[in-house]
């Protein structure tokens, strides 16, 4: 009875934002729909970082690793093997899926403070493996010259180039969150909410625990795996230093801030945060300014977005918006899992 | 001594005690019975201090420590460690009391507790809360998981140690029989409240305690008595 | 041979470093049942402090003591605000550390800017059996072995040591017998910041350290702690010892940008081996 209640306010909430952001990006100048696909690939990765903390209880440090594994996967395969973009790109995604599932595999047993330490590490391993298979990646130095998106003779360039690519990051961004929202009201997905709740509980009643992390592991990875190939195409270089373990921070903020396990939370989180540190950057660049200024207000505003979010905010700030709001309609249930609470 | 009155406990939604009233008088020794998950646990913790209540209030006068349910040993470490960290809340760390009481332990005391048999368990968690110099002791379910013979035997050190301290106790028990012997006056918890109290005698002959927690009259005759 | 003993020493020394960092994870992690992503950051301010203090005028002794509390003070307000809230879950916690360690970036740059900070500790070589040895890794082994004696006497032999030793075997009945379970949390952490600021004190003369090193030391640390399962420390130490040597003698053999990918795969294969050995319900239950 909740949902017949609450689902129109959520329904027309949801349709503005998508008919919203559908139109911002004709009134932005160029520099602007660059930050706007940006903030879209945030959405799309963390939209799986979240899933996976939200219902799987893991925190992974390492996601900025497969985006770095879906970017250079597309990158090397269009430039080097001449596979078409599209093409390459779906092989980037999936690629990194079986990835996430070869480390998953062991690395998904251990107890969630564990897991952490562990992609962290990985992701260290796989920007050295990058930084020494020069052959294939250029090395530190980087990959350059990288194609951009085309469906046969028809490619994104030109006048209109980040124009187009702010409309393709639109459509990933809306299948993507649309794909979860389906996920977590399937019967996997009550799986999952079991899960969410007490993994040995969800493991009494069948639910087939370890297999289910895995896959929403692969999941996540494979969402940043799309993004990663999307921005390899988008910016045609890359680089080790473009994937630094503080990306994959980046990426834990936008999830908290937008609440873990909350769908359209991603997309609040991933702006939200995203547009704040742009903010930082160019209040804090400038004549007379000293040159560390702008690193050091990130790193003040990351920890203390962190830090206040976890004490004040646990369940997100979408989530506590809406909580808010159904609050005052007297409706109670907000549909994301608080489920920090159940790791040991 | 501990006076408990219109408690209420909640953890999350559910109301694990719903006004809960309940005296222990000074040297007193009492009887808590119910069935699982009736709320005696959730009693004892929040007397203890573990628990905030949601509302209502309880008055202790004096010292109370509580021998947890499964006995809850800090298992890694010597009989002598888990007696001596008993004594937390008080300066007197000697240990010697408790192996006049319970002569077994005394060879025991550089054992690790996680190897004690389950009866020796039970002792270092009665000595481990006599530590405190509690003048009121809970213990919760001290039958559990023992055998008679031991239960027996453990039982009479509590009733000597009321007895002759003058240390109240509240027996928190599922084995209603031993607890109704052992104590004068009971208290009988289901579903978070009390239904019904009174002299122990009473208690047993009331028909719905019978057949609740004594289990029929074939078992009774069956049954051995405790302490008589 | 030679060439051996001379890496087997230096990998020794910053094994003692490894040690220490480990067992700063394992006191906290055993008590609070956090894993402190902040860990490193104690190292990195301790270091950096006493190349200050130095350089204000202050002697060697005094000033790495007092770098020392300051990590300790260090580790106390982590603590505060990591697990002093009633009622924050552990992975809470732990998200709230890796914010501080991160936030710790910007005031460690305020203070002492973005560039590697030194000085210079014991110097000189003494002769040992054919091999030239620094002091200052003498010193690294000589303060370790006695700061693991004093743990262990702390630990095994003093009232408040195994009230801290009660808190990790059962919450529940330390809680019960009326310690205050988070108040010797932050007394862990506390210990614990102290433990990674003894490591930035001996490290710093051997390897500069700058804002962002905290994660190598961290992460060095974490996988020697890996060794005893978070929880010992006698276990960690040993680990500490073979990773410092494993590390070195990659380093001195093969290449120096392998060295710490040592750390990595051996903490990742270590945490696997363990895993195997749990099942994740009982790992719930525990």
């Amino acid at each position: 009875m909740n949902r017949l209640r609450r689902r129109p306010l959520a329904f027309w909430a949801g349709l503005a934002a998508a008919v919203l952001s559908l139109l911002v990006p004709i009134a932005l100048n160029d520099s602007q729909l660059t930050v706007y696909v940006f903030i879209g690939l945030s959405v799309i990765v963390v939209a799986g970082l979240s899933l996976l903390m939200g219902f799987a209880g893991q925190v992974s440090l390492g996601q900025a690793a497969f985006y770095a594994i879906g970017a250079y996967t597309a990158a090397i395969l269009t430039r080097a093997l001449e596979v078409p973009p599209l093409l390459s790109l779906a092989a980037a995604t999936a690629f990194t899926a079986v990835v996430a599932v070869a480390v998953g595999l062991p690395l998904l047993r251990l107890r969630g403070h564990y897991l952490a330490f562990a992609t962290l590490a990985f992701q260290l391993i796989v920007l050295s493996v990058i930084g020494e298979a020069r052959g294939l990646t250029g090395g530190d130095t980087g990959m350059p010259g990288i194609p951009t998106l085309s469906i046969g003779p028809l490619a994104i360039q030109g006048q209109y180039r980040t124009f187009i690519y702010a409309y393709v990051t639109w459509v990933l961004v809306a299948a993507v969150l649309l794909f979860n929202r389906n996920l977590v009201r399937s019967r996997p997905g009550r799986g999952l909410r079991a899960l969410a709740t007490s993994e040995a509980g969800a493991l009494a009643a069948g639910v087939p625990v370890v297999r289910y992390k895995l896959q929403v592991f692969a999941l996540s990875a494979a969402y940043a795996g799309l993004a990663g190939g999307v921005y390899a195409f988008f910016v045609s270089y890359i680089a080790p230093g473009s994937f630094p373990v503080l990306l994959s921070v980046q990426f834990l903020i936008m999830a908290a801030v937008g609440g873990l396990g909350s769908i359209w939370g991603s997309a609040v989180g991933a702006t939200v945060v995203y547009l704040l540190v742009q903010l930082l950057q160019s209040l804090g660049t400038g004549p007379g300014l000293p040159p560390q200024l702008p690193a050091i207000l990130s790193y003040a505003v990351y920890g203390l977005v962190l830090v206040l979010i976890m004490l004040f905010l646990p369940q997100g700030l979408l989530p506590a918006i809406q909580g808010r709001i159904s609050a005052r309609r007297a409706v109670s249930a907000v549909e994301s899992p608080a489920r920090l609470a159940r790791l040991d | 001594m501990l006076e408990v009155e219109d408690l209420v406990v909640r953890y999350g939604q559910a109301t694990a005690l719903d006004g809960v009233g309940l005296r222990v008088e000074r040297g007193e020794m009492v009887a808590l019975v119910g069935p699982n998950g009736a709320g005696k646990t959730t009693l004892l913790n929040t007397i203890s201090g573990l628990i905030p209540p949601a509302a209502g209030r309880y008055r202790l006068e004096g010292r109370l420590a509580q021998v947890p349910e499964g006995r809850q040993l800090f298992a890694g470490m010597t009989v002598e460690d888990n007696l001596r960290l008993g004594a937390w809340r008080v300066r007197d760390r000697d240990c010697r009391r408790i192996y006049d009481l319970f002569p077994q332990l005394g060879p025991l005391r550089r054992r690790l507790a996680g190897t004690l048999s389950g009866g020796e368990q039970q002792m270092v968690a009665v000595g481990r809360a006599l530590m405190a110099q509690p003048d009121l002791l809970a213990v919760d379910e001290l039958s559990l998981g023992l055998a008679p013979l031991v239960v027996d035997a453990l039982a009479e050190h509590l009733v000597r140690l009321n007895r002759e301290t003058g240390m109240a106790i509240l027996l928190v028990e599922q084995n209603a029989r031993l607890a109704l012997e052992l104590c004068p006056r009971a208290y009988v918890l289901e579903a978070g409240r009390i239904a019904a109290s009174g002299s122990s005698e009473e208690l047993s002959r009331t028909a719905a305690v019978r057949a609740a927690y004594l289990g029929g009259a074939a078992d009774e005759a069956a049954a051995t008595g405790i302490g008589s | 041979m030679t060439l051996f003993l001379q890496y087997a020493v230096s990998g020794i020394a910053t094994g003692c470093t490894f040690a220490l960092v480990a067992t700063g994870f394992v006191v906290i992690y055993r008590v609070s049942r956090v894993v402190n992503f902040a860990q490193g950051v104690f190292a990195v301010v301790a270091g950096m402090a006493v190349s200050s203090f130095l350089s204000r005028g202050l002697p060697h002794g005094p000033a790495e003591v007092l770098a020392v509390a300051l990590a300790a003070l260090a580790g106390l307000v982590v603590g505060v605000i990591a697990i002093g809230r009633r009622g924050t879950p552990p992975l809470a916690s732990l998200i709230i550390t890796l914010g501080l360690g991160i936030g710790s970036y910007a005031v460690i740059i305020l203070i002492w800017g973005d560039q590697p900070v030194s000085f210079t500790g014991l110097a000189g070589l003494a002769r040992m059996g054919g091999i030239s040895v620094q002091y200052q890794f003498l010193l690294v082994v000589a303060v370790t072995a006695v700061t693991f004696g004093l743990l262990s006497l702390f630990f095994d032999h003093t009232y408040l040591g195994k009230a801290l030793t009660a808190c990790s075997s059962n919450p529940y009945a330390a809680r019960l017998v009326g310690i205050d379970v988070r108040r010797m949390g932050l007394l862990a952490f506390t210990l614990g910041g102290a433990l990674g600021g003894l490591a930035g004190v001996l490290i710093t003369p051997l390897q500069p350290v700058s804002f962002d090193s905290d994660v190598g030391i961290a992460i060095n640390g974490f996988a020697a702690a890996i060794f005893g399962g978070l929880l010992r420390p006698g276990t960690a130490l040993v680990g500490a010892l073979v990773l410092g040597v494993a590390e070195a003698l990659v380093a001195g053999y093969y290449r120096a940008s392998f060295e710490s990918g040592v750390a990595l795969v051996v903490m990742l294969g270590l945490m696997v081996w363990q895993a195997g050995r749990r099942s994740p319900a009982a790992e719930e239950g525990a």
